[in-house]
């Protein structure tokens, strides 16, 4: 063991023993015993406790304990853990600035949030399984937190000395830097770079009294997020922030991003290109929107793959809009009912499938027939259900192009297509590449 | 949220080597067939050549048997009168055609420990050359994804859904590759490479021509299969023809099959060949002497 490493046992010999014998001392025993005689760190400590004329009971011992049974305030604990992430943060104190690490732990029985208070005193790698002992529990809103002193120390253990159970990762409570398209309904203190597209002041009553709220658009490479400031920071169009301390709530799917006067927010340099850049529409792989819930103003590939009953020609109730079936409205009853066309197809990127809803417009000109000759088509036919399948035979298993916004419900995700083409798929440029990029690696 | 099944881009090569479906439980849960490369197969989205295609049913009660064929192997669909939309769509093509099917994966199991997969369509429709040729390439991205995800959690000592997520793999995926690791004990990943790469090279004009040399080779291999499915055919068409006829529930009269089956052009020695190989696989038995009863 090297000289630095024994540091920490050599102080706490030292404050067993009343701070009364050197450390010079204490340390050339310690060494003897480890790296002489060669036993034990415990069994050295005890010893030169003892020869050194003190109680050796009062050396801290490490309980063994694990995640699930740690109180809040643990003196000198022992765990058995894996290092789920590690994350570095420059802190000042007391005018010195320094490193300390900090991140999330795991056993068998749970997850814990942990820091180093030394960057320097050990390498902790994500995915490490490690001993550590003499750790300190302290509380920290309500919850256990692990701290690694200088008391404590690590041990790399194999990888198969843990098993974590399925599912075990960072709760989603735990800092974490984002992009745009990573945000997801629950997240806290979430750290993001965004590029204000718009700002609006808004007064609203709470329970709690009128508050006044500025919400808008942000975007970044990845796409765009709506925004609620609920505090004033100044935001201006076109600046570039970093936001620490957000949060995500959605709505109907569509999280959206929050942040209070516990944030912070910092300007700084514009890096996401020009705001024509950013205001184009981001792709997103539908398997993606699946497990975020939804998205704003964005573009999604896919194959049409069913083209659902209620699209094609379509009768409205003048009143409310609604669907009128069999010449009633659910709300109005007897209506005249006012024609409409309208497509709600099922596209599928073979990660996921949503179903896109294109009005009128979007239709006409997708499927190349307009409303009037739908009308006469379904007259002639006697039989509205003709434009359907009209849709149906020009839409079906091709590849499309679907721009809108995405939101959830209990029946899946809907886009609002603002815009839509089919795709022309250009098949050998990509077919010779992923070739090469395939035999290349063989 | 219900989430729609998504429709996988997946070649008959790799569903045809399928031997493990998990079948949901309760009343609407979904039942899935697991790949050899880990997808969780409920729908998928096919193209290829719609190589032949029979009614076995009758008109009222059509039940459609159709074959397509994609650049590593051939799907079986089977569509009758609870697929309304498809069997109408099949009915008005005439093969060979290229076809795109949305469908839902079948399993039939005549005995434990085999397990035969076919679709049963959702919807079919005709597609150009240019869109089969885009589903194959589709088809290959998503193989290659397949064959990354069980590359990765070969490599690792305890792979976990998480880890595999951590890589970049998709959660349904990263679940199936566990589920495919537990139940096939080695998966011959250089074949599906390979699946992939000669895929693409039928995509590619240039190797069409260089592909004389392997030309022969490629058809023994064809003529062997078609022999095979030629054989499957008949045993389908009389496992028809038996059901079909056996309306007291005490069997099929042999002569009525034996007429029945020479409308379908099949002659005595075939049709005997046929229900001997059936006898043996036992889905067929004889109650009495001179009927057949399905199994």
């Amino acid at each position: 063991m090297e000289k630095e490493e024994l540091a920490p046992h050599v102080s706490e010999i030292s404050r067993v023993l009343g701070n009364k014998v050197e450390a010079s001392v204490i340390e050339k025993e310690l060494d003897t015993y480890l790296n002489l005689y060669r036993v034990s760190l415990e069994t050295a400590k005890r010893s030169v406790v003892k020869k050194l004329g003190g109680d050796p009971n009062a050396l801290s011992k490490g309980v063994r304990k694990t995640i699930g049974e740690l109180g809040n305030s643990e003196q000198s604990v022992d765990l058995l853990v894996k290092v789920l992430s590690v994350n570095r943060k420059d802190i000042e104190q007391n005018g010195e600035l320094r490193t300390l690490i900090y991140g999330m732990m795991a056993d068998e029985s749970g997850t814990i949030p942990f820091t180093v208070w030394d960057a320097d005193r050990f390498q902790l790698e994500r995915g490490q399984v490690i001993l550590v002992r003499n750790a300190y529990t302290k509380e920290y809103s309500g919850k256990a937190q692990l701290n690694l002193g200088n008391r404590a120390t690590i041990e790399p253990q194999p990888q198969d000395t843990l098993q974590l159970p399925e599912g075990t990762e960072i709760p989603s409570y735990g800092p974490m830097v984002a992009k745009v398209a990573d945000l997801m309904e629950g997240m806290n203190s979430v750290t993001i770079s965004v590029c204000v597209l718009s700002v609006e002041m808004r007064k609203i009553d709470t329970p709690n009294g009128p508050k006044t709220v500025w919400s808008g658009m942000m975007a970044d490479d990845t796409g765009k997020v709506q925004y609620s400031a609920w505090h004033d920071f100044q935001l201006k169009k076109d600046e570039t922030l970093t936001i620490q301390g957000g949060y995500v709530r959605s709505w109907r799917g569509i999280p959206q991003l929050n942040f209070g006067e516990r944030a912070m927010v910092s300007r700084i340099k514009p890096q996401f290109g020009s705001e024509n850049e950013l205001a184009k529409p981001k792709s997103r792989g539908i398997g993606d929107l699946e497990m975020v819930g939804g998205a704003v103003d964005i573009l999604v590939n896919g194959i049409v793959v069913d083209v659902k009953k209620g699209s094609g020609l379509i009768m409205r109730c003048p009143q409310c809009n609604r669907l009128v079936q069999k010449g009633l409205c659910r709300i109005h009853g007897k209506v005249e009912g006012q024609p409409d066309l309208r497509i709600k197809a099922v596209v599928d990127d073979g990660a996921g499938a949503l179903t896109a809803v294109l009005n009128k417009e979007i239709t006409e000109e997708l499927v190349g027939i307009t409303l009037q000759e739908s009308l006469k088509e379904a007259k002639e036919a006697m039989n509205p259900d003709v434009v359907q399948e009209k849709i149906e035979e020009r839409l079906l298993a091709k590849p499309i192009a679907v721009r809108g916004n995405v939101t959830s419900d209990d029946y899946g995700l809907m886009m609002i297509v603002t815009e839509a083409h089919l795709v022309v798929p250009e098949v050998r440029g990509e077919a010779a590449s992923l070739l090469s990029e395939l035999e290349g690696a063989q | 949220m219900i989430t729609r099944e998504v429709a996988w881009r997946i070649f008959a090569g790799e569903y045809n080597s399928s031997n493990y479906e998990i079948k949901g439980e309760g009343e609407r849960a979904p039942s899935y067939i697991i790949t050899p490369l880990g997808a969780m197969v409920n729908r998928v989205f096919l193209a290829g050549v719609l190589t032949d295609l029979e009614n076995i049913g009758t008109g009222d009660e059509p039940l459609w048997r159709a074959r397509l064929s994609d650049p590593t192997g051939t799907y079986y669909l089977s569509s009758g009168q609870y697929q309304p939309e498809a069997t109408a769509a099949l009915s008005k093509i005439e093969p060979p055609a290229f076809i795109a099917v949305v469908g839902k994966t079948r399993t039939y199991s005549p005995e434990e420990g085999t397990m035969y997969v076919s679709i049963r369509p959702e919807k079919v429709t005709v597609i150009d050359a240019r869109m089969r040729d885009h589903w194959v390439l589709e088809a290959c991205k998503s193989t290659l994804k397949r064959i990354e995800a069980v590359s990765d959690a070969k490599e690792m000592a305890m792979p976990t859904v998480d880890e595999l997520v951590k890589l970049g793999h998709g959660r349904v995926l990263a679940e199936g590759v566990l589920k495919a690791k537990e139940h096939y004990a080695e998966v011959d990943l250089p074949r599906y490479r390979q699946m992939v790469v000669d895929a693409l090279k039928y995509l590619l004009p240039e190797y069409q021509v260089g592909s004389e040399n392997e030309m022969p080779e490629e058809i023994t291999a064809n003529q062997e299969e078609i022999e095979e499915a030629a054989e499957e055919d008949n045993e389908e068409k009389v496992l028809a023809v038996i059901q079909r006829l056996d309306k007291g529930g005490k069997g099929a009269p042999w002569d009525e099959i034996v007429e029945e089956v020479s409308k379908l052009g099949m002659d005595k020695t075939v049709l005997e060949e046929t229900t001997n190989s059936l006898l043996d696989k036992g889905m067929i038995y004889e109650p009495v002497l001179g009927r057949m009863k399905r199994i």
